[in-house]
């Protein structure tokens, strides 16, 4: 690489490509980059980039790289794995200006997007035809395509309908040394190696990709849900487990704890009762089929040991059930003072006596965990509560936290099912992978960016940069998240 | 490990193998790869052999590592509704055992009791059931590989849910034993369902049944199937649904009645027509010396069946075609009456499929065809990104040489 081309410099020459008012390199304006949706760890870039064309990418990726600075992609930063947080010395390419709907083909079911798009308004521009955009995660209302694609993003309904990664057609990537290549289109089987497959989940570390075709989905006939309540998670994960074991594929899943359930009437004065467990199901589908599967499952649930089922009257009613699982989370800022939130993914079968071990362990360190979870693919949402001004006590929380994933991964887990490794598990993934399974991966992400210069200190296992701070960490609501009006895991 | 000379029978597209080493074990396996590394010969995997005709024939070919013998269930947790099974394991066999706990692999391609799991993902193989469950990628959880250079390694995990690392499973599919060879795939499963039915569209024109595709699309049907085999100049539209009795039965009225209103006669099959219709189906994927690929943007189906298509049909005899409608992929299959004959044919329908967003690959051919047509067509924009793949999985090119797209 060539010598550090001085800050203010390269400053000129970025604002010269983007506009002055497109590019920090000073203030309170770069204070927003510092992180993403985990907000411990901050570090400061040396610049922030907001070009709005694939031509101003590839001149800030060749000015940036002929600097000698690391470039660090960014989406809305909602992540929840610190994949978007910068390291020292880095330009981060925040790609928010982009964020225009380029061309929409309903007949062959495919929109192409830029990366700066919120995920929802994908949806929003085809929901009129009858269409949708099927990955979900709960942060959908904020969080970008881009960004979704970085990190591989699923959401409640991943379970009938797949990840990003079963949702992209097609990618315009700028690689570091400024290339534009496309890959994949809008017919199936491009000849050649899976590199989409690469691409998607890659965390930012193979380059900036600038567009992105998505598969449309038709909307379902018909979605029903239910409402249930059981003494324990004991009975209700019984209740998933049988459900699943009937053939039925519910569109989702979920199921919350007593102390989740607890803060999310706090926070919603929903008239839920004071149980172990409550399970939220949709089925969706051709109408006739969904109502025979959705009686079909609340027999079930009723057979396992549910102490109430409630079906709602109205799609007003409904979306309060939704909004009542989606509040959980921030709601636990009600009952706690700090938390932190892991994903882990365990087989699902297992869900009631993970439970049990996870209670356990928090009890050992003197903390409590609230749970709410995808609980159809065993996608765990534990939330470590504490209080950072109690000495001693976040770091116990990171302990537990760590300790939660470790044995997500003995019970033939994994540490990530739908955050991302990030920089904040990076540590972990020398848990479930050996040597030759990084040096593998490695060799996915050199073979892109033989330098390493995108997104470095994310996923791999390696020392912590200085002023970075390895493991889970807490986090702060974003104030639509604590109305109940996003959620974000 | 079990080595032996190389035969006939081991041909990979008429080249002979000096050597075929037949691992029984990962270990084993992982042996094979570090012999052959360790003697740089170039080498070709081999499972069922049913798509060895894919791809270009290989630059080298010293030995063939034969999956076969690694034929073993590895792991089925049926409450988890996933499954761990060797590369050899024939499909056939997996679906006997998946089938003892009302399950299946929702991956339908030619020849099952051939095909094994590790030669269906790498060479991306698949069936009409796409339609609904996806193909191999959309079905694959982990893998475990042996690289070129004889180390073991592995790739995604064994739950449904997982974004941890770079997404070596998916990269693998399709990616026919250029990158590394595959030792165990772990595979999503699905419940066996409980009903299911085939509705007949017999003698639609291409606009007809593209119609008919947008109609059930249009009214929230959601067939597991659709496939239009041709029949002279028509096509017969068979579409099936999978599923809970009163799912399938509401389903199938209803394309009927939607059938019905744009003037299509249609009938739900009896259990015995519908196998014959599949087993014609299957007949059109299986069959003849010659197979061809199309993949175009589903709404050009009327493109595939006025301008595509006929010019390579033209040239077989007999000659055989099925378009999946959903999915805008056909396949054709015959015999060609001459080489030049159909290679000329190919040109033509590349050119137009290319230029619809799409493309044609070469199936299966005799080798005075394949002689004078590339299988595979021009190099994607991407393919730097390919052969830098490649330099590192495979730096000294000895993973089946030259087969793949752009010489890799």
């Amino acid at each position: 690489m060539s010598e550090r081309t001085s800050l203010a410099d390269l400053a000129r020459r970025m604002e010269a490509v983007v506009g002055a008012r497109n590019c920090y390199s000073s203030g309170p304006d770069l204070l927003t980059y510092e992180c993403d949706g985990i907000t411990h760890g901050r570090t400061r870039p040396d610049l922030v980039v907001l070009p709005g064309t694939t031509q101003e990418v590839v001149e800030v990726v060749r000015l940036a790289r002929a600097s000698g600075r690391p470039i660090v992609p960014r989406g809305s930063g909602t992540g929840l794995s610190g994949g978007a947080r910068p390291v020292p010395g880095s330009v981060v390419v925040a790609l928010s200006r982009m964020r225009r709907i380029l061309e929409v083909n309903l007949e062959d079911g495919w929109a192409r997007v830029e990366p700066g798009v919120l995920n929802l308004d994908v949806t929003k521009a085809v929901s009129g035809a009858g269409y949708y955009y099927a990955p979900d995660p709960s942060s959908q209302s904020i969080c970008s395509i881009g960004g979704n694609l970085a990190e591989n993003a699923g959401g409640a309904h991943c379970l009938k309908y797949g990840f990003t990664a079963n949702h992209v057609l097609g990618a315009r990537l700028v690689l570091h040394d400024g290339k534009v290549v496309d890959i994949g289109g809008t017919s199936l089987d491009s000849p050649g190696h899976d590199l989409l497959a690469a691409l998607v989940g890659s965390e930012g570390m193979l380059g900036i990709v600038t567009e992105v075709t998505l598969r449309l989905l038709r909307k379902p006939e018909a979605t029903r849900t239910f409402f249930a309540t059981f003494p324990s998670t004991d009975e209700g994960g019984e209740a998933v487990s049988r459900i699943i074991a009937a053939g039925i594929l519910p569109a989702a899943i979920e199921m919350m704890d007593r102390l989740a359930i607890v803060a999310a009437k706090a926070a919603t004065g929903l008239d839920w009762p004071d149980v172990g467990a409550a399970l939220l199901m949709d089925a969706d589908g051709p109408v006739a089929e969904v109502e025979d599967t959705s009686a079909r499952a609340v027999k079930i649930a009723r057979e396992a040991g549910a102490l109430e089922v409630r079906l709602p009257k109205s799609e007003a009613e409904r979306q309060l059930m939704w909004k009542g699982r989606k509040s959980a989370f921030a709601a636990v800022g009600r009952i706690s003072p700090n938390y932190m939130v892991e994903d882990g993914v365990i087989p699902r079968s297992e869900i009631a006596s993970v439970l049990r071990e996870i209670a356990s362990m928090a009890k050992d360190q003197g903390l409590r965990v609230a749970n709410v979870f995808h609980a159809g693919d065993g996608n765990l949402h534990p939330l470590v509560l504490y209080d950072a001004r109690e000495s001693g006590q976040e770091e116990r929380a990171e302990r537990l936290g760590g300790d939660i994933l470790r044995m997500c991964v003995r019970r033939g887990g994994s540490i990530t099912g739908e955050h991302g490794v990030g920089a904040d598990k990076a540590e972990y993934m020398a848990d479930m992978f050996g040597e030759s399974d990084l040096e593998t991966m490695k060799w996915v992400r050199s073979a892109f960016d033989p330098e390493c210069g995108f997104n470095p200190g994310k996923v791999f296992p390696s020392t912590p940069l200085c002023g970075e701070r390895a493991g889970p960490g807490g986090r702060v609501p974003h104030p639509a998240e604590k109305s109940g009006e996003v959620e974000r895991w | 490990m079990r080595e032996r000379q190389g035969t006939a029978a081991d041909a990979v597209q008429g080249l002979v193998p000096g050597l075929v080493l037949e691992p029984a074990t990962l270990e084993e396996a992982a042996e094979a790869l570090r012999r052959s590394a360790a003697d740089r010969m170039a080498v070709t995997f081999v499972g069922g052999g049913t798509d060895l005709g894919l791809g270009g024939r290989p630059a080298r070919l010293e030995a063939v590592i034969r999956t076969g013998a690694l034929s073993r269930l590895v792991d089925h947790a049926p409450a988890d509704q996933v499954v761990t099974a060797e590369a050899g394991m024939t499909l056939g066999a997996l679906r006997e055992v998946l089938a003892l706990h009302r399950q299946w692999l929702a991956l339908d391609p030619p020849l099952p009791d051939r095909a094994t799991v590790g030669g269906v993902v790498a060479a991306n193989a698949f069936g009409p059931r796409r339609a609904r469950f996806g193909a191999a990628r959309d079905l694959v959880l982990g893998v475990s590989i042996v690289r070129a250079d004889g180390t073991a390694a592995k790739g995604g995990g064994r739950v449904v849910k997982n974004v941890a690392g770079f997404d070596l499973p998916r990269l693998m599919v399709g990616s026919l034993g250029t990158l590394a060879l595959l030792t165990t795939v772990t595979f999503r499963v699905h419940p066996l369902p409980e009903a299911r039915a085939t509705v007949l569209f017999p003698g639609l024109d291409a606009a007809q049944a593209w119609a008919l595709t947008s109609g059930w699309r249009a009214a929230q049907l959601e067939p597991t199937s659709a496939a239009a085999i041709l029949a002279s100049d028509r096509f017969d539209l068979g579409v099936r649904f999978e599923g809970f009795e009163s799912g399938v039965a509401d389903q199938t009225g209803r394309i009927l009645d939607l059938g019905r209103k744009g003037g299509l006669a249609g009938e739900r099959l009896g259990e015995a027509d519908a196998k014959g219709f599949w087993r014609r189906h299957d007949a059109v994927r299986e069959g003849g010396s010659f197979r061809v690929k199309f993949s175009a943007p589903p709404s050009r189906l009327p493109d595939m069946a006025r301008s595509w298509l006929p010019p390579v049909l033209g040239e077989l005899s007999p000659a055989a075609a099925v378009v999946y409608p959903t999915l805008g992929i056909a396949f054709a299959s015959g015999d060609p009456a001459s080489a030049a004959g159909v290679v000329a044919g190919l040109h033509d329908a590349r050119i137009a499929v290319i230029a619809a967003g799409g493309s044609l690959v070469l199936c299966e051919a005799p080798v005075a065809v394949r002689g004078a047509f590339d299988p595979w067509g021009a190099p994607p924009p991407s393919i730097d990104l390919m052969r830098s793949m490649k330099e590192r999985f495979d730096p000294d090119r000895r993973l089946s040489p030259g087969r793949f797209v752009g010489g890799i």
